[in-house]
């Protein structure tokens, strides 16, 4: 029970310290925007007539936004445990790593959830995804788009899983930005591509198209949250 | 004995920064450590409080392994450093909550309540730390080293950057400690204020410990002669 406690109290610090200025927030948001924005002018105002065509570039634009504003977020979010020594108070309380590494995940997830429930619709209107969709998949749109919102929240899970360990080794070193993308990118490469090809599928044919693909994102994200929370203790310590 | 720490050495790289230190405390006692800056102060400071992991050597804390068992030592700790160790977007209130739950502290309100009082931050208690002039953070973070009561304290220079009234408040609170049987190690290059508090008195030069002496055999202006001639020679 302490051990929920002290991840509680951890995610609710890291979401206070994450909403209260609202800088994070307001970068991150306008930035994933301006993404989507710069897709639909290179490619639009005509889209392809085809729904499978439409579908990919909307699953492109979708993941590739939620990767570079979640490397942002994954830099901020470390950035305020360098700053000032806050990490070393924590450390100093004898709390156990793998919570530190579980509270991150936590606050780092729901952070971006809740970017990507902003601007998943926001991509899906601009890049007129939902006025092609077939009738039968129009009719069942609210539950299309809930699957669509549980594939992606799978692949942020993955996403956060390897990202705090990554952020985590990245942030004492010089040039941590750079560091931290050239190695979280080749290890998230098979979540963004998963994601991709399950948002790919369910836009154009409202189903998974078999289960290869989820169960990668699936296997995937519950290896790297398992094996990364064992090692996080050796990131933190050293 | 408090704190037993052995042949402890620390290197970076090919730069050898403490030399096969040998520092002990008992509860009760106040060590203070003499050094210029670079000495290799804040690096003993870091690796007692069980932050950074010497190059080879032991430490007990308590007398538990505190290499092995960092986890088990360090709610017995309060440290004082160069940093706040706490996050400056959150007030003083919300930082000694925060900590205050992590080690699990009961009558958490009126603990904070108490401290933040005594340390003269309770009108700014809801103001986000990072306002603070370097005064009022240093007041905040006596609170929150104090927070769980530590049994042994560690100060790096804690004197530096404060006004007359936080030095005060300093010397005030580590003498009360002292009386309250804890152990406190305390580094700073102000010989009088170190003096002052200080029951054993050390230099640490080129990374090396010396002991001088115990406070009742050596006067200040013994002390500060001898230290500014290690300093020259």
């Amino acid at each position: 029970m302490e051990a929920f406690r002290q991840i509680g109290w951890l995610i609710h610090k890291d979401l206070a310290l994450q909403f209260r200025t609202k800088d994070m927030l307001a970068l991150i948001i306008v930035f994933s925007v301006l993404v989507v924005l710069i897709f639909c002018f290179a490619f639009g105002p005509i889209f392809p007539e085809q729904l499978e065509e439409r579908g990919k570039l909307a699953a492109s634009v979708l993941w590739g936004t939620f990767l570079f504003a979640g490397i942002i977020a994954l830099n901020r979010s470390f950035d305020i445990e360098r700053m000032n020594g806050a990490l070393h108070g924590l450390r100093l309380t004898g709390v156990d790593a793998s919570y530190l590494y579980l509270s991150k995940v936590v606050s780092i997830f729901l952070f971006l959830m809740l970017l990507e429930v902003v601007v998943t619709p926001i991509t899906l209107q601009f890049l007129d995804v939902l006025t092609v969709l077939p009738v039968a998949l129009q009719a069942q749109l609210p539950w299309l788009l809930l699957k669509l919102i549980g594939v992606i929240a799978i692949g942020t899970l993955g996403f956060c899983a390897v990202g705090v360990v990554v952020s985590g080794i990245s942030t004492n070193t010089p040039g941590k930005e750079s560091l931290l993308s050239v190695i979280l990118l080749p290890l998230t490469f098979p979540v963004v591509m998963a994601g991709a090809k399950c948002t790919v599928s369910l836009l154009t044919t409202g189903g998974l198209g078999g289960n290869f693909w989820i169960s990668v994102l699936v296997v995937y994200s519950l290896v790297f949250l398992a094996s990364s929370y064992l090692l996080f203790e050796f990131v933190v310590e050293g | 004995m408090l704190l037993q720490a052995s042949q402890i050495t620390k290197r970076f790289g090919h730069r050898m920064v403490l030399n096969a230190l040998d520092l002990s405390l008992q509860p009760g006692e106040v060590v203070t450590i003499f050094g210029p800056n670079g000495a290799g102060k804040t690096t003993l400071i870091q690796i007692l409080s069980t932050l950074l992991k010497p190059t080879s050597g032991t430490l007990q804390i308590g007398g538990i392994n505190a290499l092995e068992e960092a986890l088990r030592v360090r709610p017995s700790l309060g440290l004082i450093v160069h940093e706040p160790l706490a996050y400056l977007e959150l007030s003083p209130y919300e930082n000694l909550k925060l900590f205050g739950r992590l080690y699990g502290l009961n009558g958490l309100e009126q603990r904070i309540a108490d401290l933040l009082d005594e340390v003269q931050l309770t009108p700014y208690a809801h103001e986000p730390v990072r306002i603070f002039s370097r005064g009022m953070i240093q007041r905040f973070m006596i609170a929150k080293a104090l927070i769980h009561d530590p049994a042994l304290l560690l100060f790096d220079e804690p004197f530096s950057g404060l006004d007359l009234a936080a030095k005060q408040l300093v010397l005030k609170r580590i003498d009360h400690e002292r009386a309250r049987g804890k152990g406190i190690i305390l580094t700073t290059h102000n010989t009088e204020l170190g003096y002052h508090v200080g029951s054993r008195f050390h230099f640490l030069l080129n990374g090396q410990i010396e002991t001088v002496a115990e406070k009742e055999d050596i006067g200040l202006e013994t002390l500060s002669r001898e230290y500014e001639e290690r300093l020259k020679g």
